[in-house]
């Protein structure tokens, strides 16, 4: 499928050697979406959570400190920068280097929490981000080799062979698990039971938005 | 076995990589009868292999020719507006080098050892978004990586409900042992009686 068709009139490319970046209108709502939600980030405070205790009449507090506050602001955000690069990219094997970079610090923004039933689920969590590479860097070598080429606007006009098929299933269940999409959401979903929301929701959101822009990928590359 | 149990198990996140590095291999193994072939029209050309290596090339398998700034070497880019003086020190090579593959035939045998300029037009030239990307992933991990080897988040020495579970586990312990003991002094026993009758 031709990304005009998907994505509306092409407004122009952000030529960087053999990477071509190109933006439509689809393309780039999702990138401007994504950077002012980066940059309300960058200006917001987190929230602190108030948990009932058991057997007694009482709250704690879970409170994100200072110095975890700095650390979870700035992998938000550089998260945020990622995923809105993921948005605009034309390049299939540069949006799989998106993907593991996402990966990456979504792991880190939970890792700096200090409750251990959130910590146990982001190792699990990233356990699948190490396995994923393989069928996500895999994925895009085997296309590669089947048709010679990574760029989107080359790979779009042609046509599939089994071989094709193939990787980009793989690349499919690299992100899927990178994404934690059912039925890999399990470790994913538990990371988010801890305070700090708008750290916590960045992590959602670049998953989500790079779900859209991976169906989108895979139609060019199918079609 | 009911659906509800399935769901269950897999709300638990421990079960999570278990159940995605089965699914990958399943995938994996079905790509074991998907025809593969590789296309020859390929973006980064590269002679067949052998070829270089009978042809008796000092640089075996990664010899591609051209001369450094005056003439290109062979190497095709996706989009040749891009890169217009691509090719010009593909051949390039530092000075120990030329003389390593003077003396021996088996230096291209290694990347490393591949034309220094042939690297560094892909990395730095036709690629180089891809790198920026690439180091910046593992500057990330090196951050994360320090960070927690600062403030160690998995500590759980000073964790209340850790430590109120160990004193819950102790207690369980010591009864158990003490119960151990006490059916162990009563057999003792009952075998000294049957001995002393």
């Amino acid at each position: 499928m031709d990304f005009v068709t998907l994505g509306g009139n092409l407004l122009g490319t952000i030529p960087l050697g053999d990477i071509v970046l190109y933006v439509t209108p689809f393309n780039l709502f999702l990138f401007a979406v994504l950077l002012g939600f980066t940059l309300l980030i960058a200006l917001s405070k987190p929230e602190t959570q108030v948990e009932a205790t058991m057997h007694n009449l009482n709250n704690t507090e879970v409170k994100v400190g200072p110095k975890e506050f700095k650390q979870r602001r700035f992998l938000s955000i550089i998260c945020g920068i990622a995923s809105a690069g993921a948005m605009i990219t034309g390049d299939l094997f540069n949006f799989t280097l998106f993907m593991a970079l996402v990966g990456i610090l979504n792991i880190g923004i939970v890792s700096a929490v200090k409750q251990t039933t959130v910590l146990n689920s982001a190792f699990n969590y990233g356990l699948i981000a190490m396995m994923c590479s393989l069928p996500l860097f895999g994925g895009a070598a085997i296309i590669l080799a089947a048709t010679g080429t990574l760029s989107l606007a080359v790979l779009s006009q042609m046509p599939a062979s089994p071989m094709v098929v193939f990787g980009a299933v793989l690349m499919l269940i690299g992100i899927l698990g990178e994404s934690g999409v059912a039925p890999f959401f399990a470790s994913k979903a538990e990371m988010f039971r801890t305070a700090g929301s708008p750290f916590i929701v960045i992590i959602h959101l670049s998953s989500l938005f790079i779900i859209v822009r991976a169906v989108e990928i895979l139609l060019l590359v199918l079609w | 076995m009911r659906i509800g149990v399935l769901w269950n198990k897999l709300a638990d996140p421990k079960n999570i990589p278990r159940l995605f590095a089965f699914s990958l291999g399943i995938i994996l193994i079905v790509g074991l009868i998907v025809p593969m072939a590789l296309n020859p029209d390929q973006l980064y050309p590269r002679p067949a292999p052998q070829v270089q290596v009978d042809e008796g090339l000092a640089i075996a398998p990664y010899d591609r020719g051209g001369e450094v700034l005056s003439q290109p070497g062979i190497i095709k880019p996706q989009y040749p507006d891009n890169a217009e003086a691509l090719g010009m020190i593909t051949g390039y090579m530092s000075p120990p080098a030329q003389w390593i593959s003077s003396i021996s035939p088996y230096f291209g045998t290694s990347i490393y050892s591949s034309p220094g300029g042939l690297i560094d037009e892909i990395l730095y030239y036709t690629r180089g978004f891809d790198t920026i990307l690439e180091s910046s992933i593992l500057m990330m991990s090196f951050i994360i990586a320090s960070w927690l080897s600062i403030n160690y988040t998995m500590n759980r020495k000073n964790d209340e409900k850790e430590i109120k579970a160990d004193v819950k586990k102790a207690i369980n312990e010591s009864t158990q042992v003490a119960n151990e003991v006490k059916v162990n002094d009563l057999k003792a026993r009952s075998k000294q009686l049957r001995r002393d009758n």
